[in-house]
C-alpha cells in the first residue's frame, strides 16, 4: 500500500514546489492533484503546463496517485440545466485527459447532487447515463473513474447497498468507487463499505470523523486520523480481507492552526501505522 | 444528450407501420401504431424527455412508435417531446396531424433555452399553432425561501400533481382551456384545432416519466385513454 496526500493541503503561500518538498520529506509516496481547487491546476491549465507539473512532481521524488476535483459541487452531472451538465462532463473528460498526462490511472468525481429542487430518482437516472458514457471514455484511456461516496453531503447513494446497485447499473469495469472512510459518519461502517465494494475500490480517502458532532458553524465533523470515531482496526482488517493494496490518500478538512507543516508529518506517520496494522 | 443517427433511422423506419387516424382502437391491425412520439433531431432537444415517453409508452407494444417529423401525419396521438427549435417541416406535420383529427401533445423544451432559441420557439408556436407563450419562469429561487415544492397542478383529465422541472414556459391569454397551473401561472393548455386536439405543456412531463414518476405516467395514460389509445385498466393503479 502507498500513501498520498492532496495538493489542496498545500498552502497557497508556500507554492507548489515547496509543497512538494514538504510532502516528500513527510514521507508520502505520491500526491493527489485537485483539478480546479488549486491555482496551479485549473481547467484552463494547458497540456504543456500539466506535463510541467508532472516533471516537478517526479523531480521531487513523488508520483501522482490520482486526479480529483471538487468542481462538481458547483457543476453537478445531475443538473437539470443542459449547459451545466455539459460543463460537468467536460470536467470529467479533462480529469481523464490530465490523468493520462500525469501518468496515473484513476480519477475521482462526485457522482451527483440531490437537492430540494432536483429529486433523487432524477439524479440517479441522470448520473447513470452520464457515467455509462464517461466509463467508455475512461476505458479507452485506461483510466478508472472512482465515484466518491459523499453520503451526507450529496444526499445520494447513502448506503453501501445503494452504491453497489448503482455501480451494477452503470455496469462498466472502468467505473468504481473512490471510497472515503470518513464520509460515512453515523450512517454506517466504513469497514462494511470496503467489504462490499472490494475490487471496485479505485482509491481510499482517509480521514477521521467525529460521528456525534455534526456540522456546526465552522466546526468540522472531520478530524485527523485516530482522533475520531472510525474503527481503524476494523477498517484495516477489511482492506486485508478484500486484498486492497492500492493508494491511501489523506484528505484532511481541518488544518492545523499552528505549524501547518506538522500536519503532513503527523498524517504520514499515522498512515504508516495504519498500513503496518500497528493499531 | 443527443439522438444518434442510428436510433433516429430505426425509429423512422418503424413509423412506416403506423395506422390511419380516427379509427377505433379495435380496428387497428397488429403492427400498426396509434401513438407516435416525434423524435427527429432538434438543436438543444432534451434526450431525457424523449427517453421518458419512449419508456413509458413501451408497454403499448406495436401501437406505439417513435417517428421523424415527416412520418407523423398518420397517427391518433402524436407526442412532441421537448420541442425547442421546431423546424417548419415539423410544425407543418403537426398541423396536418391536427387537421386530420389527431390529438397532439406538444411539450415545450424551452425552459432552459437561451434568448435567441426561445424567441425562435415562440415564433413557431405563434405562427403555426397560434399558441402564445411568455418567457420562461424560474420556480426555485422563490421556493427555496418558502420551502414549498412548486408542483404542476393538472386539472384535466383529472386532478394530478407532478414535479416541476425548475423552469416553466407560461401561457399568454388565448383561446382554449388551461389545464395546469404552477404558482398561479398557467402552464398547460387544451384546445380544439382543426379536427383534432392540441395539448400544449409548458412544463415538461418527459423528464418525470424518465425518472419513473408514477403520477406523471398515470396522467399520460389517462390522456391516452381519453383518446382511445390506451386501455383504461392501465390508467389507475395498474401501471
Amino acid at each position: 500500500m502507498k500513501k498520498a496526500i492532496g495538493d489542496n493541503m498545500i498552502s497557497k503561500a508556500w507554492g507548489f514546489e515547496k509543497g512538494l518538498d514538504l510532502v516528500k520529506q513527510a514521507g508520502f509516496d505520491g500526491i493527489e492533484l485537485w483539478l480546479g481547487d488549486v491555482p496551479w491546476f485549473q481547467m484552463s491549465t494547458a497540456d504543456s503546463e500539466v506535463r510541467d507539473l508532472r516533471r516537478k512532481i517526479e523531480d521531487a521524488g513523488l508520483v501522482v496517485s490520482n486526479v480529483s476535483t471538487g468542481l462538481h459541487w458547483a457543476s453537478p452531472l445531475s443538473s437539470r440545466e443542459p449547459k451545466v451538465r455539459a460543463q460537468a462532463m467536460r470536467i470529467v473528460e479533462r480529469e481523464i485527459e490530465t490523468a493520462v498526462l500525469l501518468g496515473t490511472d484513476a480519477i475521482l468525481l462526485v457522482p451527483g447532487l440531490v437537492t430540494a429542487e432536483v429529486p433523487y430518482n432524477e439524479v440517479y437516472q441522470r448520473c447513470l447515463e452520464a457515467l455509462r458514457s464517461l466509463g467508455e471514455k475512461a476505458a479507452r484511456a485506461s483510466v478508472r473513474i472512482g465515484c466518491e461516496n459523499c453520503n451526507a453531503e450529496h444526499r445520494f447513494l447513502i448506503s453501501p447497498r445503494e452504491f453497489w446497485q448503482f455501480l451494477n447499473d452503470v455496469n462498466s469495469p472502468a467505473v468504481g468507487i473512490h471510497l472515503d472512510v470518513g464520509n460515512i459518519h453515523d450512517t454506517g461502517f466504513a469497514e462494511q463499505w470496503i467489504e462490499m465494494h472490494g475490487p471496485r475500490i479505485t482509491r481510499i480517502h482517509v480521514k477521521d470523523v467525529m460521528k456525534k458532532r455534526g456540522r456546526c458553524g465552522d466546526q468540522s465533523v472531520y478530524t485527523n486520523l485516530f482522533l475520531g470515531d472510525n474503527n481503524w482496526p476494523a477498517i484495516r482488517g477489511a482492506m486485508t480481507k478484500v486484498g486492497y493494496d492500492g493508494w491511501l490518500v489523506a484528505e484532511m478538512e481541518a488544518r492545523y492552526r499552528y505549524a501547518p507543516d506538522q500536519q503532513f508529518y503527523d498524517t504520514a506517520r499515522a498512515m504508516d501505522r495504519l498500513i503496518a496494522a500497528r493499531l | 444528450m443527443g439522438i444518434t443517427r442510428r436510433r433516429f433511422l430505426g425509429c423512422a423506419a418503424g413509423a412506416v407501420t403506423m395506422g390511419l387516424p380516427g379509427l377505433p382502437l379495435d380496428l387497428w391491425r397488429p403492427g400498426q401504431a396509434s401513438v407516435a412520439v416525434e423524435t427527429s433531431p432538434q438543436h438543444g432537444r432534451s434526450g431525457e424527455s424523449v427517453s421518458g415517453y419512449e419508456s413509458a409508452l413501451a408497454s403499448l407494444g406495436p401501437r406505439f412508435r417513435c417517428a421523424g417529423a415527416s412520418w407523423v401525419s398518420r397517427c391518433a396521438v402524436l407526442i412532441v417531446p421537448a420541442a425547442l427549435e421546431l423546424p417548419p417541416s415539423a410544425a407543418r406535420a403537426i398541423v396536418r396531424c391536427l387537421q386530420a383529427g389527431a390529438s397532439v401533445i406538444l411539450e415545450s423544451g424551452a425552459g432552459f433555452a437561451a434568448g435567441r432559441d426561445f424567441h425562435a420557439h415562440r415564433v413557431v408556436l405563434r405562427d403555426y399553432l397560434q399558441v402564445r407563450v411568455e418567457a420562461p419562469v424560474q420556480l426555485w429561487p422563490a421556493h427555496t425561501s418558502s420551502q414549498g415544492i412548486p408542483y404542476v397542478d393538472y386539472t384535466w383529465p383529472y386532478s394530478a400533481k407532478v414535479r416541476d422541472f425548475s423552469r416553466v414556459v407560461t401561457l399568454g391569454r388565448q383561446p382554449g382551456e388551461v389545464i395546469a397551473w404552477v404558482d398561479g401561472l398557467p402552464v398547460a393548455l387544451k384546445r380544439r384545432s382543426g379536427r383534432g386536439t392540441l395539448i400544449f405543456l409548458g412544463s415538461p412531463l418527459g423528464p418525470a416519466l424518465w425518472a419513473g414518476d408514477a403520477e406523471a405516467r398515470r396522467w399520460l395514460f389517462d390522456v391516452l385513454a381519453r383518446q382511445g389509445v390506451a386501455p383504461v385498466d392501465r390508467v389507475r393503479g395498474n401501471l
